[in-house]
C-alpha cells in the first residue's frame, strides 16, 4: 500500500515528502505571529472584562490550561516527528485517570500507583508507536487504539463511576506556594520536554525525521526509534494529566476527558507547530493551550454560551492555521 | 499489474471478511438470520454508510474530513428546525446546507493549500459550537412528529432510509466512475502533482469531494434526526470512527486515488453485521467500539503486511522515491 504512495500527494502519508519551499522562512516568524495574536487577545480581554486581571482569575486560567497543556506539550514530539497527532488522547487520559483512581481505591500506596499508571500508559503508547513505526498510518492507528482503550475500560468499569473511597490523594487539587499543583507540573513538564526536544540528540533526531524523513534515514537515524520514543513521551504526558485529574477529583468514569482530544490538538495547532512535522516546539503548544484558556475564560466572564465558546475556539484554530500557513509560504517564496 | 486485476483483489479481502463475520455472527446469535438480518444490515447504510461514503470520497482525493460527525449533528439540527417544510423539504434543506459548507471547506483547503486534517479539526470544533448555539445546548424535537411516519415503514428488507442511502451509493458510484469531475477526484488523489501538471484543476476536485463528504454526512444526520424525531447538539461524535473504519475495512486506500463505492458498501456491511449481531446479543455500545477498533487495526495491519510480503523491496523503493533518488 504505502509503497505506492507517490511523493507530493496524499497528505495522509506521514512525512514522506520534501518541503523545500519552507527553507527561507525565518524560524521566529511563527512564534512572532503567535505572540502578536496572544498580545491582541489579552489586550481585548483586559479591555472588555473588568475582572480579568485579578490573581484569582489568572490562577483559574492557568489551572484550566494545565491539563490540556500537559497533554499538548507531550504530544508535540509526535507532531514534530511527522506522525501528525494522536486521536486516542481522551481515551488514554481517561484510562490513566480510571486506573489511578481504582488503584488508590484498592489501597495501593500512591507512589506505586503512580508508577503503575505510568508503566501501563507507556506500554500502551509504545505499542501504538511500534505499530506506527511498522508503517501504519498514525491517525488511523490511534483512532482505532482509542476505540479499543475506551471499549476495554468501559467493559472493566461496567460504565460506572470508579471511586477512591477511603484512601484519598490529599495533594490532589492543592496549592504549592500559592500556585495550583497542576500548573506547577505543567510548567515543569513544558520545560523538560522543550529541553529534551531542543538540546538532546533524540530531540534533534525527532525534528529531522519530521522535517525530512528520507534524509534522516540516509543519515542513519532510525525512524522507528524516534516514533516509539515520541509515543512514549506522549504517554507520559497523558499519564500525568490523568493522575493529576484523578487526584483532584477522587473519582473517574469511562467518559472522563471527552473533549481532551480536540482541545489538545487545538492547542498544538494554535501553538503553530506544523502538522507535517519538523517545525514547532512544546513551548509553543503550551502557549497555545494558555491562549485558548484565556479566550474561553474571557468568554465565560462575558457570559458566552458553551456553543459560542466552541465556535470561537474552532474559529481561532482555523484562523491561526491559515495565517501561519500563508506566512510560511510567503517566507518560502521570498528566498 | 492491470487495474482490473488489482481492483478485483481489493474486493477479495472485504468479501472474505464479510462472509466470515456473517457466518460467525449468525452462528453465535440465533436471532440474526434471514430477512431480519438483511434488514438490520441494510439499516446500517443510512447513518454509518453515508458517512463512510463521504469519507471515502475525501480519502480517494488524498484528503481526510474529520468534521463529518459535527456536520451530521448540525444537519440533524437544521432538519429538525426546518421540519415545518415537510419531511422531504427539511431533509433536502439540511443536505444542501451541508454540501455548501463542505464545498466552501474544500475550496479553502485547496486554495490555502492547508493539510485537510488540520483544517477539518478546526471546523470540527467550529461546527460543533455553531450547533450548540443553534440549539442552546439542549436537544430539540420535531413539533409535527407525524410527518416522519413514512420513515418508520418497512418493505421486506428495505426502509425508506436504506433505499435513499443505497440510491446515493449508486449515484455516487456512477459519478465517480463515469463523469469528468469524478475521475478528477481519482487523479488528484492518486498523483496530485502529475494530475495538476496534466491539466486537472486543483480546486474543483477538492471542493467537490468535501461537498460530497459534508453532504453525505448531512443527509445521514438529517435522516437519523427525522427518523427519531429529535436532534441533540452533542450527537454523532463516534461517527468518525465507524465511518472511517467502514471505508477502510472495505478496502479504500489511505493513500489516495484508489477504491470504489463497492468497497465502501462492503465495509459498511461488515460493520453492520458486527453491530447488529452484537446488539442482538444485548452487548453495550462500548463493546461494539472495541470490536470496531480491533477489526480496523487488524485489517489495516493485514493489508499492510500482505503488501509488504508481495513486494519485499517496498521500503527501499519508497525511501528512494521519497529521497528523489532513482525511479
Amino acid at each position: 500500500m504505502s509503497d505506492r504512495a507517490p511523493a507530493g500527494t496524499a497528505d495522509l502519508s506521514p512525512s514522506s515528502r520534501l518541503r523545500g519551499d519552507r527553507r527561507g522562512r525565518p524560524e521566529w516568524l511563527g512564534t512572532a505571529a503567535l505572540a502578536a495574536v496572544a498580545a491582541a487577545v489579552i489586550l481585548v480581554a483586559v479591555a472588555a472584562t473588568p475582572n480579568f486581571l485579578t490573581v484569582d482569575n489568572v490562577r483559574a486560567i492557568l489551572r484550566n490550561a494545565a491539563v490540556v497543556g500537559i497533554v499538548a506539550v507531550g504530544m508535540t514530539p509526535i507532531t514534530l516527528s511527522g506522525n501528525f497527532v494522536s486521536l486516542a488522547i481522551s481515551q488514554s487520559a481517561m484510562a490513566a485517570m480510571v486506573t489511578f483512581v481504582a488503584l488508590i481505591g484498592l489501597g495501593w500506596p500512591q507512589p506505586v500507583a503512580i508508577l503503575a499508571v505510568a508503566t501501563l500508559l507507556t506500554a500502551i503508547g509504545a505499542l501504538q508507536g511500534l505499530v506506527v513505526a511498522a508503517g501504519l498510518n498514525p491517525v488511523i492507528t490511534t483512532l482505532a487504539a482509542g476505540a479499543i482503550i475506551f471499549g476495554v475500560v468501559s467493559q472493566l468499569t461496567g460504565g460506572g463511576i470508579v471511586r477512591m473511597g477511603e484512601n484519598r490523594a490529599e495533594w490532589g487539587g492543592s496549592d504549592i506556594a500559592g500556585m495550583p499543583i497542576e500548573v506547577l507540573v505543567f510548567l515543569a513538564f513544558t520545560v523538560a520536554v522543550t529541553l529534551l526536544m531542543a538540546r538532546t540528540v533524540i530531540g534533534r533526531e525527532t525534528t529531522l525525521v519530521g522535517a525530512n524523513r528520507a534524509t534522516a534515514e540516509i543519515s542513519g537515524i532510525s525512524h522507528a526509534r524516534v516514533t516509539i520514543v515520541t509515543f512514549v513521551i506522549f504517554s507520559i504526558g497523558v499519564a500525568i494529566a490523568g493522575i493529576l485529574s484523578g487526584a483532584a477529583f477522587g473519582q473517574a468514569t469511562a467518559v472522563s476527558f471527552r473533549d481532551l482530544t480536540v482541545d489538545a490538538i487545538a492547542a498544538v495547532l494554535v501553538g503553530g507547530s506544523a502538522i507535517q512535522g519538523g517545525r514547532g516546539s512544546p513551548l509553543r503548544s503550551a502557549g497555545g493551550a494558555v491562549l485558548i484558556s484565556i479566550i474561553s475564560n474571557m468568554m465565560v466572564l462575558n457570559n458566552f454560551s458553551t456553543g459560542g465558546r466552541l465556535a470561537v475556539q474552532g474559529g481561532v484554530v482555523v484562523a491561526v492555521v491559515a495565517l501561519l500557513e500563508a506566512l510560511r509560504r510567503r517566507g518560502g517564496a521570498r528566498s | 499489474m492491470s487495474g482490473r486485476l488489482e481492483r478485483m483483489r481489493s474486493y477479495l479481502l472485504p468479501i472474505a471478511l464479510l462472509a466470515i463475520t456473517w457466518l460467525l455472527i449468525s452462528l453465535l446469535t440465533p436471532s440474526f438470520r434471514g430477512e431480519a438480518s438483511v434488514f438490520s444490515v441494510l439499516q446500517g447504510f443510512p447513518l454509518v454508510g453515508l458517512v463512510a461514503l463521504g469519507l471515502a470520497v475525501t480519502l480517494i482525493a488524498g484528503e481526510f474530513d474529520l468534521s463529518v460527525g459535527s456536520m451530521a449533528a448540525l444537519a440533524a439540527v437544521i432538519a429538525v428546525t426546518a421540519s415545518p417544510a415537510g419531511l422531504i423539504g427539511c431533509i433536502l434543506v439540511a443536505t444542501a446546507a451541508g454540501a455548501v459548507i463542505g464545498a466552501v471547506q474544500g475550496t479553502l483547503i485547496a486554495r490555502l493549500r492547508i493539510n485537510s486534517l488540520v483544517f477539518t479539526i478546526g471546523t470540527l470544533i467550529l461546527i460543533r459550537g455553531v450547533t450548540h448555539m443553534l440549539t442552546g445546548s439542549a436537544p430539540i424535537m420535531i413539533d409535527n412528529i407525524e410527518i416522519t411516519d413514512p420513515l418508520l415503514l418497512r418493505f421486506g428488507v428495505f426502509s425508506w432510509s436504506s433505499v435513499v442511502a443505497l440510491a446515493v451509493f449508486v449515484v455516487m458510484g456512477l459519478f465517480l466512475a463515469y463523469t469528468r469531475w469524478g475521475r478528477e477526484i481519482y487523479a488528484i488523489g492518486g498523483a496530485r502533482n502529475e494530475a495538476i501538471a496534466a491539466g486537472v484543476p486543483r480546486v474543483r476536485p477538492l471542493a467537490v469531494s468535501f461537498a460530497v463528504s459534508a453532504g453525505c454526512a448531512s443527509l445521514a444526520g438529517a435522516l437519523a434526526a427525522t427518523r427519531g424525531g429529535s436532534a441533540a447538539p452533542q450527537n454523532y461524535e463516534d461517527l468518525l470512527l465507524t465511518g472511517a473504519a467502514a471505508a477502510l475495512l472495505g478496502g479504500i486506500s489511505l493513500y489516495g486515488g484508489r477504491g470504489t463505492v463497492l468497497n465502501v458498501a462492503l465495509g459498511v456491511a461488515i460493520l453492520s453485521v458486527v453491530g447488529a449481531g452484537l446488539a442482538a446479543r444485548g452487548t453495550s455500545a462500548s463493546l461494539v467500539q472495541l470490536v470496531t477498533g480491533a477489526l480496523l487495526l487488524t485489517v489495516i495491519g493485514l493489508e499492510f503486511g500482505l503488501a509488504r510480503l508481495a513486494r519485499p523491496a517496498a521500503t527501499g523503493a519508497r525511501a528512494r522515491r521519497a529521497a528523489g533518488v532513482g525511479v
